[in-house]
Order: C-alpha cells, then sequence, then structure tokens
C-alpha cells in the first residue's frame, strides 16, 4: 500500500450533551486510506456512515480523536482554515448532483478554480481536462435543467476533480440515479481511480455499488465491524458483500 | 387544534414571522402617518405653498394604497414560501385542504391583528416624532396637525381589514388550485432559463425614445406646461418600464460572458444569481424606479419650497434692513450687523404725503432690485425743482422708477404718497424731521435674529402709532412669511417622499426575500464545496447591492431632470437638493442593509 491519504484515529462522535439524550453516532473508529484507493462505506441507515463521511469532510467536528488527511490533521483545524482546506483538498459528489443551476455545466466545474482565484487560460485547460475525463465536453455551455441526470451527476463528478483534490468523497453518488445512468457513473469512478489514480471514499448501502470499490468497510451502530479486500472479479466481491450482508442480517433474527 | 397548529407552525419559523411582522407593522405605520396628513384638509390646505396639495394627497393616498396592496401580495407570497412544505405534509398526511385554509386564514388573522395593533401606536408614535423634528428643525409650529387622528385610524383599520381579506381570498384560490406534490416538493423545482426573443432591441429602441421625450419634457416644462406635464409622465414611466425589460438581463449576460474578472471567487456564482433575479425582477424594479423618483422628488419639491426662502427674501428688496428714527434700543441692534452698504435719508410727512429730502437722494443713490433679479443703481434723473409744494404734487408721476422705489423700498405707510421736494421747500414743511436708515449687510441669512429683533422694535412703535393696517415689507419679514408657509409644505413634502420610500424599499426588501428560500440549498452547497462564509456573505450583499442600485440610479436621475418642473413656481428648484438625496440615500442604505442581513440569515447555512 502506497502512503496513507486519510488516517483516523480512535474517533468518537456523540450527538447531544446530556448523558440520557445523547446518541453515539461513532464508537472508537480507526482506518486509512492509501493514496489511490477506491474505498466503500457500507452500512444501513443509521450506522453513522454519513457522519463519517462528514467528519473526514470537516463539515463535521469530532467529540474524541484525530483524522488526518494528507499529512494534515483537521480536527484541530480552525473553522476558516477548514473551509479553504475543503476548497483545496477534497471534492466532492452528493447524491442530488448539488450543481448549480443558475449556472452553465463550464461556469459549475470551473467554481472551485475561480474559488482558489485561478485566472483564465489555466482554467480553462482545467476545466477542459476535467470534462474528457468524463466525456463531458460537448455539454458544458449548457445549463443543468438542459442535461440528463447521468449528465448532471459526471459534471459533478468533473467539478469533484478539476482542482486535484487529494481525494473524492462520494455521499450515495448513484442514489438519485436509474440503473442504466448509476452503472455508468460508478464505471466512470472506477476508471477515474484505476486509469488516473484518483483516491476515492464512497459511502453506500447498495452492495452493487460497493462491489466497485476495491476495499469496503462495514459500520454499524458506530462501529466498524469488518473489512473486505477484493480480490477477483467485481461478480465474485458483489457476492461477498451480498453473502456478508446475509449473514449479518441472520445475526439479528 | 387548528389553533394551535398554527400557533406552532409560526413558533417554529420565529425568525421570518418576526420579519414579517416587521415589514407589515412598517407598512401600517407609514399608511397611518400619511393618512394623519391626508385626512387633514384644514392643515394641509393652510399650511401648503401648491393650492392644489390636497390633490396631490388623494393621488398620494391612492398610489400608498396601490404599493400597500402588492406589498401584502409579496409578504403573503413569503409566507406561503416559508410554510408550503409543512402545509404539504399536512395534506401528505390526509388533513383537508378546507382545514388548511382554515389554518391559513387564521394565520393570516393573528398576523394582520398583531401587526395592526402595533402598527397604528408605531404610526402615532412616529408621526409625533416626525411633527416634533421637523418643528424643531424649522423653528416653526405646526398648529392644527395631530399625530393622533381618530379619522385617520379608522380608514387605516378598513383600508388593512379590506386588504386582509383579499388576501385571505386570494391565498383560499391559490391553495385551493395546489397539488399536493407541488407543496412537498415545492423547494426541488427549479428556475427556468430566460429566454431572449429578438422584440428586446424593438423594445429597447422604444424606451430610450419614450425615456428620451420624458425627459425633454421634464427640461422644457416651462414652455410646454401642463402638455409637458401630462407627457412627462406617461413617456417618463413608459421608457422605464421598456428599459428596465428589454436592457437589463441583456446587460447582465453581456457582462456574464464578457471579459474573465468574472473568474474570480464567487463572482461567477454572484453573477449567475443576478442574471436570474433580474429575470423574475425587472418589473419590479422599473415600479421602484418610478417610486424612488416620487419619493425623492417629493422631499426635494419640500425642500426646495422651503430653501427658496433665502432666495425669495432675497427678490423682495435690496435692503436687509431699513429702521425709521431708530431709537438707542435699535442702534445697538444695528452696531452688531455688519453691513456692506448704509443709505441715510431724511424726511417729513404729512396727512397725505411723505417729501423725501431731495440731496439725500443724490448724494446717496440708492439701489434696488430690478424685476429680472438683478440689483440696479438708481441713478435716474430726480424731478426738477418746483416752486411750491402745490407744483410738486401735480408733477408726481407715479410710475416713475423713483415712486417706486421709495413706496417699495423705504416707505412705512402705504397710505402716503412718496415726493421727492428740495432743501428749500423741505424746510418750509411744518413737520417734525424723521430718518429712515436703509443698510445691505454682508449676509443675510447670518443676522436672523438681530434682525427679527428689529422687526418686533419696529412692530412695538407701529402698535403704539395705532395703525392698524400696517403691513410690513421688510426683508426679514417677507422670509419670515414665506418661512411659516413653506414649513407646512416640507413637513408634507417629507411625510409624502418618507413614506413612499419606506414602502417602496420595504417592497423591494419582501420581494428579495422571498426567493430567498429556493437559494437555500444553493449556499448550502457552496460552503460543502470549500466557499467560506465570508465570501458567502459578501456575494450576497454584492448581488442585493446591483438590485438596490438599479432601481436606485434611474429614480434619482429622474429626480434630478425632473425638478425642472418646478422651475416656473420656485426660483431655484436645484436648491441643496442634496440633503433631499442623502435622506433618501441614508433610508435606502439602511434598508439595503437590513435585507443583506435578513437574507443572509435566511440562506446561509447555520453556524457549527
Amino acid at each position: 500500500m502506497a502512503s496513507s491519504v486519510v488516517k483516523v484515529e480512535d474517533v468518537n462522535k456523540v450527538y447531544g450533551s446530556r448523558k440520557e439524550a445523547s446518541y453515539q453516532a461513532l464508537d472508537n473508529v480507526s482506518f486509512s486510506i492509501g493514496e489511490g484507493e477506491f474505498v466503500g462505506v457500507m452500512g444501513a441507515s443509521g450506522s453513522g456512515k454519513t457522519t463519517l463521511l462528514q467528519t473526514i469532510a470537516a463539515l463535521d467536528r469530532v467529540t474524541s480523536g484525530s483524522i488526518t488527511i494528507a499529512g494534515t490533521n483537521v480536527t484541530d483545524m480552525k473553522e476558516k482554515e477548514l473551509t479553504d482546506f475543503r476548497a483545496r483538498r477534497l471534492g466532492f459528489i452528493f447524491q442530488d448532483f448539488n450543481l448549480l443551476e443558475n449556472m452553465t455545466v463550464y461556469e459549475n466545474i470551473a467554481l472551485p478554480l475561480f474559488l482558489q482565484n485561478q485566472k483564465g487560460g489555466s482554467v480553462r485547460e482545467e476545466v477542459q481536462r476535467a470534462a474528457g475525463m468524463l466525456g463531458m465536453e460537448d455539454t458544458l455551455s449548457k445549463y443543468p435543467a438542459m442535461i440528463s441526470g447521468g449528465q448532471k451527476q459526471r459534471a459533478a463528478a468533473a467539478r469533484a476533480l478539476v482542482h486535484h483534490p487529494s481525494m473524492i468523497l462520494a455521499d450515495e453518488p448513484t442514489g438519485a440515479l436509474d440503473s442504466g445512468n448509476a452503472k455508468g457513473l460508478l464505471e466512470t469512478l472506477q476508471h477515474l481511480n484505476e486509469n488516473h489514480g484518483v483516491t476515492i471514499m464512497m459511502v453506500t448501502h447498495d452492495a452493487f455499488s460497493a462491489s466497485y470499490c476495491g476495499r469496503i468497510l462495514f459500520l454499524e451502530d458506530g462501529r466498524l465491524y469488518k473489512e473486505m479486500q477484493r480480490n477477483g472479479t467485481r461478480e465474485e466481491f458483489f457476492k461477498q458483500i451480498l453473502d456478508e450482508q446475509a449473514e449479518a442480517g441472520k445475526k439479528k433474527l | 387544534m387548528l389553533v394551535k397548529l398554527a400557533w406552532n407552525g409560526m413558533k417554529s419559523k420565529r425568525k421570518s414571522y418576526i420579519i414579517l411582522l416587521t415589514g407589515l407593522v412598517m407598512s401600517i405605520a407609514i399608511f397611518y402617518m400619511f393618512q394623519t396628513l391626508a385626512l387633514n384638509n384644514e392643515f394641509t390646505s393652510d399650511n401648503a405653498m401648491i393650492s392644489s396639495m390636497q390633490l396631490v394627497f388623494h393621488v398620494g393616498s391612492f398610489l400608498l394604497a396601490v404599493i400597500t396592496f402588492f406589498y401584502l401580495l409579496y409578504t403573503n407570497t413569503f409566507l406561503l414560501s416559508l410554510r408550503q412544505r409543512e402545509y404539504g405534509m399536512f395534506l401528505l398526511l390526509g388533513a383537508k385542504k378546507s382545514h388548511l385554509k382554515r389554518l391559513m386564514f387564521l394565520e393570516n388573522l393573528l398576523i394582520g391583528a398583531m401587526a395592526l395593533v402595533i402598527g397604528i401606536a408605531a404610526g402615532t408614535v412616529l408621526s409625533w416624532i416626525t411633527a416634533r423634528m421637523v418643528m424643531g428643525q424649522l423653528d416653526a409650529g405646526l398648529e392644527g396637525y395631530h399625530s393622533f387622528y381618530l379619522p385617520s385610524l379608522v380608514v387605516t383599520l378598513l383600508f388593512f381589514l379590506v386588504l386582509f381579506i383579499v388576501t385571505a381570498v386570494w391565498n383560499h384560490i391559490k391553495l385551493s388550485r395546489v397539488q399536493v406534490l407541488d407543496l412537498v416538493h415545492a423547494d426541488t423545482t427549479s428556475d427556468r432559463m430566460p429566454a431572449r426573443p429578438k422584440v428586446n432591441i424593438v423594445m429597447m429602441a422604444a424606451g430610450i425614445v419614450s425615456l428620451t421625450g420624458g425627459w425633454l419634457s421634464l427640461i422644457f416644462m416651462e414652455q410646454l406646461r401642463e402638455t409637458g406635464i401630462f407627457s412627462a409622465a406617461i413617456l417618463t414611466t413608459l421608457g422605464t418600464y421598456l428599459l428596465f425589460s428589454s436592457l437589463l438581463p441583456v446587460l447582465l449576460k453581456a457582462v456574464k460572458e464578457k471579459g474573465t474578472w468574472k473568474e474570480k471567487g464567487v463572482r461567477a456564482f454572484t453573477l449567475s444569481q443576478l442574471t436570474f433575479r433580474v429575470q423574475n425582477l425587472k418589473k419590479f424594479l422599473a415600479t421602484a424606479a418610478m417610486l424612488i423618483a416620487l419619493g425623492a422628488g417629493a422631499i426635494s419639491g419640500g425642500m426646495a419650497f422651503k430653501n427658496n426662502a433665502p432666495v425669495f427674501a432675497e427678490q423682495a428688496g435690496f435692503y436687509d434692513a431699513v429702521v425709521h428714527n431708530a431709537g438707542p434700543e435699535a442702534e445697538e441692534i444695528l452696531d452688531d450687523i455688519t453691513f456692506t452698504g448704509i443709505w441715510q435719508y431724511r424726511y417729513k410727512q404729512n396727512e397725505d404725503y411723505t417729501f423725501y429730502l431731495k440731496e439725500d437722494l443724490e448724494g446717496q443713490p440708492p439701489k434696488m432690485r430690478t424685476s429680472s433679479g438683478g440689483v440696479k443703481t438708481l441713478e435716474n434723473e430726480l424731478p426738477e425743482d418746483r416752486e411750491s409744494l402745490a407744483d410738486v404734487k401735480a408733477a408726481r408721476d407715479p410710475g416713475s422708477e423713483w415712486t417706486r422705489f421709495l413706496q417699495r423700498e423705504l416707505s412705512r405707510d402705504y397710505s402716503k404718497a412718496p415726493l421727492i421736494v428740495s432743501r428749500a421747500l423741505y424746510e418750509n414743511i411744518d413737520a417734525e424731521e424723521e430718518t429712515v436708515f436703509a443698510g445691505k449687510s454682508d449676509d443675510f441669512m447670518s443676522y436672523l435674529d438681530p434682525l427679527a429683533a428689529l422687526e418686533k422694535i419696529k412692530e412695538q412703535k407701529m402698535e403704539e402709532a395705532g395703525k392698524e393696517n400696517y403691513y410690513s415689507r421688510s426683508k426679514y419679514a417677507t422670509f419670515d412669511n414665506y418661512q411659516t408657509l413653506a414649513t407646512g409644505t416640507v413637513f408634507m413634502g417629507f411625510f409624502l417622499g418618507t413614506a413612499f420610500l419606506a414602502m417602496m424599499a420595504s417592497c423591494l426588501m419582501f420581494k428579495v426575500l422571498s426567493g430567498a428560500a429556493g437559494d437555500i440549498p444553493r449556499y448550502r452547497m457552496l460552503q460543502n464545496i470549500g466557499v467560506s462564509r465570508r465570501l458567502l456573505k459578501r456575494s450576497v450583499a454584492g448581488e442585493l447591492f446591483v438590485i438596490f442600485l438599479i432601481p436606485a440610479v434611474l429614480g434619482l436621475a429622474h429626480v434630478l431632470i425632473g425638478m425642472n418642473m418646478f422651475s416656473f413656481i420656485l426660483l431655484e428648484p436645484y436648491y441643496r437638493i442634496w440633503v433631499s438625496l442623502l435622506v433618501f440615500i441614508l433610508l435606502y442604505f439602511l434598508y439595503y442593509g437590513l435585507t443583506v442581513k435578513m437574507y443572509q440569515g435566511m440562506v446561509l447555512p447555520q453556524q457549527k
């Protein structure tokens, strides 16, 4: 494994301050993600997977423990530094595409670069590069309302990687897509990971989506209880995941 | 149960409802303030410079009512946008529409009643404060003006009750038509792309032509008179609307597509927000521009009348002080005034005539105002010396410049005709010799207090002499009379203008705020991808600044050009116009700041 991009150590996240009303969303979670990895985080609703993603994205603070991203400890950063860090080092893909419908696809993709005050020529170059990686060159001048859901999500992916982030964080990226478009997007992510070495962390509850990852972390009630490495084909991996889910389901019965 | 639901719903959005309530209170207070003046015929007709003041107030009332109506519609949309999700959920859970309608009606009633009570109270206090302020500023009383006026109270109550009922019915209809899913997903419907029809160019051309026509009518008002008033009103309004509708979107789009300066920070986003916003706002912004013009125009007009006082007094005569037979008291006062010129003439009086000594007039040629406003030294040939007083009387020329001068500037009793006599005749007149002192100070306005004191002494003297039909034509008296009358006009102009401006700004505020709900996800997303709060705040401020700026620029242009309209009643319609502009800008900035703060509070994600 190459050097680690994310290092999560003994992270706890407790919501609510009063003892009786508090709720532990993350319970002593530790793991790391190496450079160029495509890691999935699986779990049912309420298992804490979105909380985990948000703490890594520095959108939410941890109660204890530390998170280090690309050598930077984000847990003791100030709000302003965090914002800056997020803007420079992370790329996001959300379930609802989160494109700004009053801006063209080009402007949407270019937004992270504008925010870093990059100038005209280099911006155009970077946007073209990101769009090219995702096959979006023809839709750049269109508004989000004029393109399909799949294209929107690809545009969101292009925006996530236009500024060369250390890692892309994806939160149920296929949640709002039909099966055809979902498959397309997952293949795109896999392609980005394999051919361009982009590190991706994806949160999902769907076994099919998860089967595209190289490694999967299983989360339940805020605890990491299992880790699975993909060794064979995607089909085999998919089966393993389903078995694991069935196993976990049986225990509850 | 219903009451509880309504109450809980309102409590959950307390902040937004406070904004709504504040807005309503403001509009009611303004309407009430306006009515305290508009309905008080006695006060307006006694205190106005323009005879048609009553008409102005009726038109003003009507306009204010129309704006208030639209304002309520906007606030209503705002209210609906606040609750639509909740209503949708109620419907989804099986609440009947009739239930919801009652719920909404109840909410409207509750807010309306609260706003009416607070609004009228606030209106009373505000109008009292304004009246005090104006009185203090102009050191003049506003007799006959009441800040608590029953007819105004009744009219305000009735008007708003009718309006509340109308909006309730409006809501009723709106809710009947709407589908459950529309409400639940109200947040996710996206804005439509603006269309760019080719008629734009025609509209733009027509707009420029009619605006030019309107402005020209304003500039040449003196020549056009009545036609000018109509053409100015129609063409300016038409031009404003056409230009706003056609030019604004194109202009913003051009800015957006050209240049690389936008590719910095969130500028691209701010600009995109603007292009979309303006598409929805353009007609409203045109209305705002017109209202700004009317409001600022009313304040400027009132001020110009008032500011006209020194100019008007200057026109009334050349001498700042004219004192007959100055006593020690008067001398003392005169010593305090720095005169740039002093004239002293001797005269004698009998039953019917005042006899001026010719050599005095010859030795100190007096100055007088010409009808065109200039200053002229009287060096005309004085009447020839005569043998007897009878001859002088016979040769009297009532139309001569000398007669007019003596009558207008020096005489203290109009019943006595002025005559100019040689020393020989003068000495034979059997009357006490009297003197008149005439002085021109270095600055009339800075000696108002001593001049008032002189006026008082003069009045006392006249009273003692028993001259009841005495009328002072002194410069100070002219100034004072004008000032009193103008105070009423300023007060009304100020009221009228402030009411318009405040109402318009409130409308703009709510129109903008009612679109804020749709912006929440955009700002949340921007923050997620790492735009700092500071930058987002700046983006909001910048976007709203342009929205507020556009109508202000055109509205002020209207005012600056429109003040020409008064050129045939006012000597200097532009006199100290910056005062009124300053009032407008301050008020407007206040609203701008308020809107920005509220908007930021609504759209920016809560800080963790």
